[in-house]
């Protein structure tokens, strides 16, 4: 009977795999599961008994010399508490079996130090609760296993209603499901039925264990409640059905004289017609709502007749999760689980994993709320606008030295971002005055960092720290913005001469910060000169911007200068595609 | 007086010689390739796992030891000198089960026993220099509730900043969490690690470029420290020369007086990447 238990485990193995949440290398759970139950079946056959208190014994054993990863460690845990139960009995009746699942189970919740429902916990617990239940009237043993399997795998659809992050990602748990197949092998061992039981080799440990990269193939054919691949791939943008997240507000004593009744059972009835995830919470004077619905608009009038609504917040699930794939960081596609806030804020979410892998620091309440902070930055061309965006800025506005962004501008990209605090690096001297003037009409907080330059912005940007207070935040990007020596090459449009230099039109001049120290009819020269000005002899980091005029070949040979003339220095080439200077350079 | 044995985990990344004359015993995670598993720093040392990373196809992943090691091991200590009181400290519970494994273990003796298990809330060296302490403190015949306290204020007193060359296996393996979100990837920035008093890992700071990393750590550790005398100890993985480098770096800065060399093992090393390196630092601790 354990045989066929872990037989069955085994053939699943990689659909339990899949089944993992978290985007991570070692989603193995099945992998764990049947390594932890191979170790006991190995430890049953090398004392073989016909006692049941010794099979038992014997086999959890096995288990706990065996068990890895958290669910293996369960697993082992839940048949630790039943061999104890069993200790001494040649044979066992319904009653003693029911019992000695119940007695897993206890051993089980005192030996994790959280508990967590919605888990291989949760389905041993609701089997075990149902296996004592029917016992005494269920002698058959082959009936009541069998009842006991169903019940199991009733618990395990019922998973993702108690941890949402299952339900997020549209899977069962993987732990109770490896534990649902084991109880499965039972039943089918007590009514005779045989699998091919080979594999208990170390050749044929791992079939079809092809990597560890999540990308594993599932070795049989589907149960219907399953999904095919692994669970994060499952999270396509597409089949995020009930796309808008919607969280609000009924206030009863807003709503005038009136409002009717609050029947709460027929607005949850409303709101899943067309719509999951629902949460609401009531008290006398207000309702709090959470919901996702195909219909927001439904929803806002399902909810009206009740008073006045307020704080409404929507998102687009759709669109988060396409900026999410966009990303591609696992990191990000982590916080998926965070959009779910009402529910973590009533601690149904425990966001602990079962694979091994730990919980992050996420705080996982604030993804509804106002972001601390927001940035919004001036650049022109793709390449600086996309490296701005990567590095915590949340709005880019198109303007340079000619092109400057206006007062308006930036009022509206300050309106755009739901955020505490926000700071304007404008980039550019002359474009300061239009942020500061917006700051000061603004009703919202913002502060200006007087940036002159694409350097000193990203400078600024990368001192920026999301956990600092928005004062220490201020400081450290000003001074940030300090530290860097900004350079700048373009052609002269006119003849001219400035601080001494003569400039013809056509050349090439180099600007240090807001002098031209340089001009040569030669980029490569005027390059060159300004490099060397900046580099003075500290210079530890050169990044050089390439705009859209910038040649391949200019670039390597200047970058080949660099590296000889300067061997200590670091040196970094960015696209920055910004029209009109070919090149930018920033020294720190 | 009852005598205090010192149990740890492969990951606390203590040299074997120095483990071994300490008298501290040591209970191996598992590092797993594919279909092979392998005992962390005991049937895969250090060199041969960097050099197996750089060819293997499938990207490792590791396991907690299991509750039955921890007790076999607390039992075969009590069966040596019955009577010992037994501390157990272990990798951060935030990264790894070894401390619950450890747990149950312990609860699983079916004798009475004195063990407490003690979570770290570090990692590498950060668990080894506490266990060394404790072990030395053991040997000197302090109580365990002598060795807890001082270690307690250790723990909470020493520094730890790693670097890394990716942030790709911390996050692969799920060890890192919002902060990392925060580090562009166009540009080379590179992310002063540390891990925080809860035992979760964090950007302390980010700086582009290494040179900038290496002065920006030396500028953390001077203002921990000052010129109070220090003891460090420096981890690498595959980067022993960068590792050394910035103890030498550090040794101009700070007042150090003693300067230790560890590797950081298999099962840590599965988790920061190839090309990270760790300081670590503690204030010179005197007699208790």
């Amino acid at each position: 009977m354990v045989n066929m238990g872990a037989e069955r485990l085994h053939r699943n193995v990689e659909q339990v795999n899949a089944l993992n949440v978290f985007p991570v290398p070692d989603g193995d759970t099945g992998t764990n599961m049947n390594l932890t139950m191979t170790s006991g079946v190995q430890e049953l056959r090398s004392k073989p008994s016909l006692a049941v208190g010794k099979v038992a014994e014997a086999l959890s054993k096995g288990l706990l010399m065996g068990a890895r990863g958290n669910s293996g460690v369960i697993l082992s845990q839940l048949f630790r508490g039943f061999s104890r139960s069993l200790a001494g009995q040649e044979e066992i009746n319904s009653v003693q079996l029911a019992a000695a699942f119940q007695h897993g189970v206890d051993a089980a919740y005192k030996a994790v130090v959280k508990p967590v429902e919605g888990t291989i916990l949760t389905v041993a617990k609701e089997a075990a609760k149902h296996a004592v239940t029917i016992a005494r009237r269920t002698p058959d043993i082959v009936e009541f296993m069998s009842e006991v399997h169903d019940k199991a795998n009733e618990a395990l659809q019922r998973t993702p209603d108690l941890l949402p992050v299952l339900k997020q990602v549209g899977v069962v748990d993987s732990g109770g499901q490896g534990l649902v197949f084991i109880y499965e092998g039972f039943v089918q061992a007590l009514n005779g039925q045989q699998e091919e039981s080979s594999w208990l080799t170390a050749e044929s440990a791992f079939p079809e264990f092809t990597s560890g990269n999540g990308a594993v193939k599932s070795a049989v054919a589907p149960q219907p409640s399953l999904q095919k691949t692994s669970a994060q791939s499952q999270l396509s943008t597409e089949a995020i059905e009930f796309l808008y997240d919607m969280e609000f507000f009924i206030n009863r004593k807003l709503g005038g004289g009136n409002v009717v009744p609050f029947d709460e059972a027929a607005f949850k009835r409303n709101l899943a017609k067309d719509g999951d995830s629902i949460l609401v919470i009531a008290d006398d004077d207000i309702i709090k709502v959470h919901v996702h619905s195909r219909r927001p608009g439904d929803v806002f009038n399902y909810a009206l007749p009740y008073g006045e609504l307020t704080d409404m917040h929507i998102l687009n699930m759709r669109d988060q999760h396409r900026d999410l794939l966009h990303e591609e960081t696992p990191a990000q596609t982590v916080s998926v689980y965070n959009a779910n806030p009402a529910e973590v804020e009533l601690g149904k979410v425990v966001p602990e994993v079962l694979t091994g892998a730990p919980v992050d620091s996420l705080s996982a309440a604030s993804a509804h709320e106002w972001a601390p902070f927001g940035i919004v930055g001036v650049a022109m061309g793709e390449g600086i606008k996309n490296i701005f965006l990567d590095n915590n800025v949340d709005v880019v506005l198109s303007g340079g030295q000619t092109m400057n962004p206006s007062t308006e501008d930036f009022m509206k990209a300050i309106e755009s971002l739901a955020a505490e605090h926000i700071y304007l690096l404008p980039n550019n001297g002359n474009i300061i005055l239009a942020a500061q003037q917006a700051a000061e009409l603004s009703e919202r907080s913002v502060t200006v960092i007087p940036t002159k330059t694409i350097p000193q912005g990203l400078a600024a940007v990368l001192a920026f720290r999301d956990e600092e207070s928005a004062t220490d935040n201020t400081e450290a990007m000003t001074q940030a913005a300090k530290q860097v020596r900004s350079g700048q090459v373009t052609h002269a449009v006119r003849d001219t001469s400035i601080d001494g230099i003569d400039i013809r039109e056509g050349d090439f001049i180099g600007i240090l910060e807001k002098s031209i120290v340089t001009s040569a009819p030669a980029l490569s020269e005027a390059c060159k000169e300004l490099v060397a000005r900046m580099m003075d002899e500290d210079g530890e980091l050169v990044t050089i911007l390439t705009g859209e005029q910038a040649e391949l070949a200019e670039t390597e040979a200047l970058s080949d200068w660099i590296r000889t003339e300067y061997p200590d220095a670091e040196l970094e080439v960015h696209v920055g595609g910004q029209p009109l200077y070919p090149y930018l350079f920033a020294v720190e | 007086m009852s005598t205090v044995r010192i149990v740890t985990d492969s990951t606390s990344d203590i040299p074997a010689e120095l483990r071994e004359q300490l008298g501290i015993e040591m209970i191996p995670l598992q590092v797993i390739f594919g279909s092979e598993t392998f005992l962390d720093n005991v049937t895969l040392t250090p060199e041969q796992f960097y050099e197996k990373l750089q060819s293997a196809t499938v990207m490792p992943t590791t396991s907690q030891p299991s509750p039955i090691q921890f007790m076999e091991a607390y039992e075969r200590i009590l069966n040596e000198q019955p009577g010992a009181s037994i501390i157990s400290m272990h990798l951060s519970a935030k990264f790894s089960g070894t401390y619950q494994s450890a747990t149950i273990g312990a609860s699983m003796l079916e004798r009475d026993a004195d063990i407490s298990v003690y979570d770290s809330k570090s990692a590498s060296y950060g668990i080894g220099m506490l266990v060394v302490r404790a072990a030395q403190l053991a040997q000197q015949g302090k109580s365990k509730a002598e060795i807890l306290e001082d270690i307690e204020q250790m723990n909470e007193d020493k520094k730890l900043y790693f670097l890394v060359d990716t942030l790709e296996y911390l996050q692969k393996g799920g060890r890192i969490g919002r902060a990392s979100a925060l580090i562009g990837s166009i540009l080379n920035i590179k992310p002063i690690m540390t891990i925080d008093s809860e035992g979760y890992v964090n950007v302390k700071d980010k700086v582009r470029g290494q040179k900038k990393a290496v002065a920006r750590i030396l500028e953390l550790m001077e203002r921990d420290f000052g010129k109070d005398p220090v003891d460090l100890t420096i981890a690498w993985t595959n980067v022993k020369d960068l590792a050394i480098e910035l103890g030498e770096l550090t040794k101009t800065n700070l007042n150090v007086r003693s300067v230790h060399h560890t590797w950081i093992g298999p099962v840590i090393g599965a988790h920061v990447g190839p090309g990270a390196a760790a300081l670590f630092i503690n204030r010179v601790r005197g007699s208790i």
